[in-house]
């Protein structure tokens, strides 16, 4: 059959089901059969499923004209999924095609869900179309004789691959790729993405820079023109709207009419802490929502997020608080309207939320913006803005993460087995390793038979073998599975299962919060009110309570930072609060009771200005900084002047800071004239003065630890599966103190400071926002009581203490507090 | 450097590595090396860094440079597991040291008393010196000070803002003395003190009562 014959019949097959396909679905099918690799750029819900599957099935059609009445079994294509829970919908998709088109093609899935049986049945008789992770991906380069299952297979496609992009699971799936591509003589690899910044580069990491595949590769972009309306939910009373606060439950009532008035509305808050609050206090306030409204978020248990997903669907609830949990995948056609709480932090999350409404192609999508405090109006401002200009945030993929390829080459080593210098190639072909330099490959092939770099004679490490012919391979039993065990391990905090005493499943929890209640506590979890009585291998054991409680778990991932494109367009709007009325947003507009306070003592900066402001409180003298730069660059830049403040005399600082400044605060004025004479702002020495503020080692240390689980070095055990390994069970922390005394030029601890660096702290961001602020004009303010914009800073609790006082001395002043109590 | 420590008359320090002198019997008192546990993890593939290995004794050879003890005293949880390799440099580190040696045995200490007997190593469940009872776990008993080492204490202390440490410890309370844990790659476990303790942390080479 010609192309021509089999775009007839993929164009027929669309009408016989009353659709018409988009451009950019012709497009990747005609890609697709010319045997190109690519990128393709499009929403959730606009059938980026059918743009792939189509040609997958054309293409088999193609090479085996007999395919109506012979079946050669054998895995032929791949569609990897970050999310297992949209395997069932992407199977039944696939079905579809593949049963219409009367091919005789298998589909399957395998992910961390199936059963043993069903593997075992998969491992004999592969489907010929596999639906799976980047985790079990994995898993089947660990098992032996791999190589037979992938000859084949002509296709392999990363769905939401900018979900993976910027993630440890990317840089897994970015070397999985590089094998599939060795293994298979005629490999398609197409990513699915939605709208990021750096597509292109989206497009390189997966193919790897310098490929045959990336020579030979399209990025074909859906340009759907899905029109977004964004409507900003200004306070009635400006003036009296609080200045600071994260929760935004002033504007219920607003929102209850844009519930009443929608079909289907989907309330996205930035926590899981938000999220319980919000849901708990809509119901308390409106008893007549009961039974109407859902909660969804990632800590509650499978089942009930299912049955709320299908709720959704069958149109049967008026409105799901939600966080992140809904951000991805599955079509709900029935949302009609999205109410974004607080800052998303970021275009392309405001976006694909956006996009849950109206979730049909030609739609309109609408959602409101809700602000918390009065400055995030500002926010609300820039994000229409971001919207329409399409500024959309890059996702910064990883670099030499020594961990995951020592996983990597572990799994190799635990299957058949690798020789170094056919497989040095194939790394150095991918975008994480692009240079990856001969004595690092040594360090990580030393690391995987010593355990360290030089030979010792009492040693006693085991783990990869080389073979007489210089294969890698490991051999032992209880290491292979260990390492089997270990794959993929996503790694977050350690969550417990959280259930009643007496039996029920209600969802997971951080183990560092739980490990903050006594016995006999009550919190607020998946919309009840639990009573703490213990914890029982691995599991918390609560009951109902009836007791208020203030205890909400606040989870750690809840505070993100905003991205750099959406800080220069919080600046813009900011500055616009200086400009004529006429070229002013109504959310600017709406603030100006807001700036007006603010000018009293201080200013409204303009693009040129770089504000300080300085005060006393009882608390103590304030200095406040507005760089509008995120809450990471700030929280980086507040050590780094910290420390290079404490350099002039010894001083002690408590650092607090949001996504507009930061805060230091002591028990002394600082000279701001000093500081600005010093050029304490300078981008000179930066890193090196950023190691030595006192914060960088805790940040490094809490990254060690993904690092260490990855890398094998940890072994976090398996209560669930009865795998105990407890005497094998060791802390990462423990780990990382004894790397720091005895093998500090260790690659895998030097890792933990160069993410601290580049993804923590935004090293690059801080360089140019250092140099963006040398350029500006400093107006330093000496204010008598705090302004509007220090307000949500100085009323924040969390904060971090800088000091230069030397340990002992620090010690002795704190046990000196402790007295005094 | 080391912080001295009066108890029923008899005068200790307490040195920084987390060891205990005892002057008036020039004696040396050790407690929870856990040697071998470095070695147990990489047999098990778990790449954790050879050097704490020999660490650990040159840590030991400081401590006994230092005071030229009399005689060392184990307090339990010498040796982490079963035999493996680090038990070679054990006899080579006893066999060059040439110190009388006693192991007060804890439960870790799974080798064959035998085998330390062969070294020349005493080993005894329970040391009483004086009105003085070495054991490796803590116990209080009357007409005794109790010292003894098993559960690696620490000490959290906290300050204003988000401020945190958690240090290793000497634990003292009316009746006994609690030693930190010696070796490399031990872990601790932070106390909570009641009225009467005294607490003696280690940080930055020094020790630093609470």
């Amino acid at each position: 059959m010609t192309n021509a014959q089999l775009f007839e019949i993929a164009i027929s097959w669309f009408r016989a089901q009353q659709w018409e396909p988009f451009p950019f679905q012709k497009r990747s099918w005609e890609a697709f059969l010319e045997g190109r690799h690519g990128l393709l750029n499009a929403p959730t819900g606009s059938g980026k499923t059918y743009a792939l599957w189509l040609p997958i099935v054309l293409d088999f059609m193609k090479k085996n004209p007999a395919y109506a009445t012979r079946h050669q079994p054998g895995l032929k294509a791949i569609w990897i999924t970050p999310l297992r829970a949209l395997s069932l919908e992407i199977r039944q998709s696939a079905e579809r095609v593949t049963r219409d088109l009367g091919t005789q093609l298998t589909v399957g899935i395998r992910t961390g869900d199936t059963s043993p049986a069903e593997r075992a049945k998969q491992k004999k008789q592969m489907p010929d179309l596999l639906i799976t992770t980047p985790e079990s991906l994995q898993l089947l380069l660990a098992t032996k004789g791999y190589p037979a299952l992938f000859r084949n297979c002509s296709a392999i496609i990363v769905d939401e691959w900018h979900e993976l992009l910027g993630t440890k699971r990317g840089v897994q799936m970015e070397l999985g790729l590089s094998r599939l591509r060795a293994l298979s003589q005629d490999l398609r690899i197409w990513g699915i993405s939605a709208t990021i910044g750096n597509l292109e580069q989206a497009l390189e990491v997966l193919l790897g820079p310098y490929t045959v595949a990336m020579q030979n590769s399209v990025l074909i972009r859906a340009k759907l023109n899905k029109q977004i309306s964004v409507k900003s939910i200004i306070p009635p009373e400006i003036e009296t709207y609080p200045w600071r606060g994260h929760l935004g439950l002033r504007l219920l009532e607003e929102v209850i009419p844009i519930i009443n008035n929608s079909r289907t509305t989907l309330l996205f808050t930035n926590t899981r802490s938000q999220c319980e609050i919000w849901f708990q206090k809509i119901l308390e306030q409106h008893p007549e929502f009961a039974g109407e409204i859902a909660m969804h978020h990632g800590s509650i248990n499978k089942e009930t997020r299912v049955w709320v997903e299908q709720a959704i669907r069958n149109e049967s609830l008026r409105a799901v608080v939600c966080t992140s949990s809904l951000d991805l995948g599955v079509d709900f056609a029935p949302v009609e309207t999205v109410i974004q709480i607080g800052g998303p932090k970021g275009v392309a999350r405001f976006f694909q939320r956006a996009g849950r409404s109206g979730h049909r192609p030609g739609k309109e999508s609408v959602i409101y913006f809700l602000p918390t405090h009065a400055i995030e109006l500002v926010e609300a401002s820039a994000l229409k803005k971001a919207v329409a200009t399409q500024a959309v945030e890059d996702r910064m993929p990883y670099l030499n993460s020594y961990d995951v390829l020592v996983q990597y080459l572990t799994t190799l080593a635990v299957s058949d087995g690798f020789y170094p210098g056919e497989l040095y190639e194939e790394v150095r072909q991918t975008f994480c390793f692009q240079a990856l330099s001969r004595e690092q490959w040594q360090w990580i092939l030393n690391f995987l038979v010593l355990g360290s770099q030089s030979l010792q004679s009492y040693d006693e490490y085991k783990k990869v073998e080389v073979e007489a012919d210089g294969r890698f391979k490991v051999n032992h039993r209880g290491i292979a599975l260990r390492h089997r065990l270990q794959i993929g391990t996503i790694v977050s905090d350690a969550h417990l299962l959280v259930r009643y005493q007496k039996g029920g499943y209600i969802g997971t929890i951080e183990e560092w919060f739980i490990s903050k209640l006594k016995t006999g506590d009550v919190f607020t979890f998946a919309g009840r009110n639990l009573e703490f009585i213990r914890i029982k291998e691995m599991q918390v054991h609560v009951r109902n309570s009836r007791k208020k409680t203030s205890k909400v778990p606040s989870w750690m991932g809840g505070r993100l930072t905003l991205s750099a494109q959406m800080s220069q367009l919080l600046r813009e709007e900011l500055y616009s609060a200086g400009m004529a009325i006429g070229a002013q947003s109504e959310e600017i507009k709406a603030l100006k009771p807001l700036f007006d306070k603010q000018r009293i003592e201080s200013i409204v900066p303009r693009p040129h200005e770089f504000l300080i402001e300085t005060f006393k409180t009882t608390e103590g003298y304030h200095h406040l900084f507005y760089p509008f730069e995120g809450r990471f660059v700030h929280e980086a830049m507040g050590s780094l002047l910290g420390y290079r403040i404490s350099l002039l005399a010894p001083v002690t600082f408590s650092l607090a800071f949001n996504d507009y400044g930061f805060e230091l605060l002591s028990d002394k004025a600082v000279d701001i004239q000093q500081v600005l004479d010093n050029d304490l702002f300078s981008p000179d020495y930066m890193l090196e003065d950023l190691q030595k503020s006192l914060n960088a080692t805790e940040m490094a240390r809490r990254k060690f630890r993904d690092i260490a689980v990855i890398s094998g070095m940890v072994f976090t055990g398996y209560p669930k599966k009865g795998v105990r390994m407890k005497h094998l069970q060791s802390n990462s922390q423990l780990l990382f103190d004894v790397f720091k005394d005895y093998e500090p030029d260790n690659l895998l601890y030097q890792q933990a400071y160069t993410e601290t660096f580049e993804h923590q702290l935004e090293e690059g961001r801080l360089r140019r926002a250092l140099e963006r602020i040398a350029r500006q004009e400093v107006c330093w303010k000496t204010c008598q009581r705090p302004t509007p914009f220090s307000f949500p800073i100085i009323t924040d609790r969390l904060r971090e203490k800088l000091s230069s006082e030397k340990l002992a001395d620090r010690i002795r002043r704190m046990a000196e507090k402790l007295m005094k109590r | 450097m080391v912080h001295p420590l009066q108890i029923h008359g008899q005068h200790f320090d307490l040195h920084p590595s987390g060891v205990l002198f005892w002057r008036e019997r020039q004696l040396l008192f050790v407690s929870d090396l856990h040697l071998g546990k470095v070695t147990h993890f990489r047999k098990y593939g778990a790449a954790v860094p050879l050097q704490a290995i020999p660490g650990n004794f040159s840590l030991l050879d400081e401590c006994i440079g230092h005071f030229n003890p009399k005689g060392l005293y184990f307090l339990g949880d010498l040796f982490h597991s079963h035999m493996n390799s680090e038990w070679q440099l054990f006899e080579d580190w006893v066999r060059g040291t040439g110190l009388t040696m006693v192991l007060v045995s804890g439960n870790h200490d799974v080798i064959s008393p035998l085998k330390y007997e062969s070294l020349g190593i005493a080993v005894v469940g329970e040391v009483v010196m004086d009105g003085f009872l070495f054991t490796h776990h803590p116990q209080e008993r009357d007409g005794y000070f109790a010292v003894s080492g098993h559960i690696h204490p620490a000490y959290r202390l906290r300050g204003t803002g988000r401020q945190s440490l958690r240090l290793p410890c000497f634990f003292k309370s009316a009746r006994q003395l609690i030693l930190p844990a010696f070796g490399a790659f031990t872990g601790m476990h932070a106390l909570t003190r009641k009225k009467g303790d005294e607490v003696y942390a280690i940080a930055d080479q020094q020790v630093i009562k609470i």
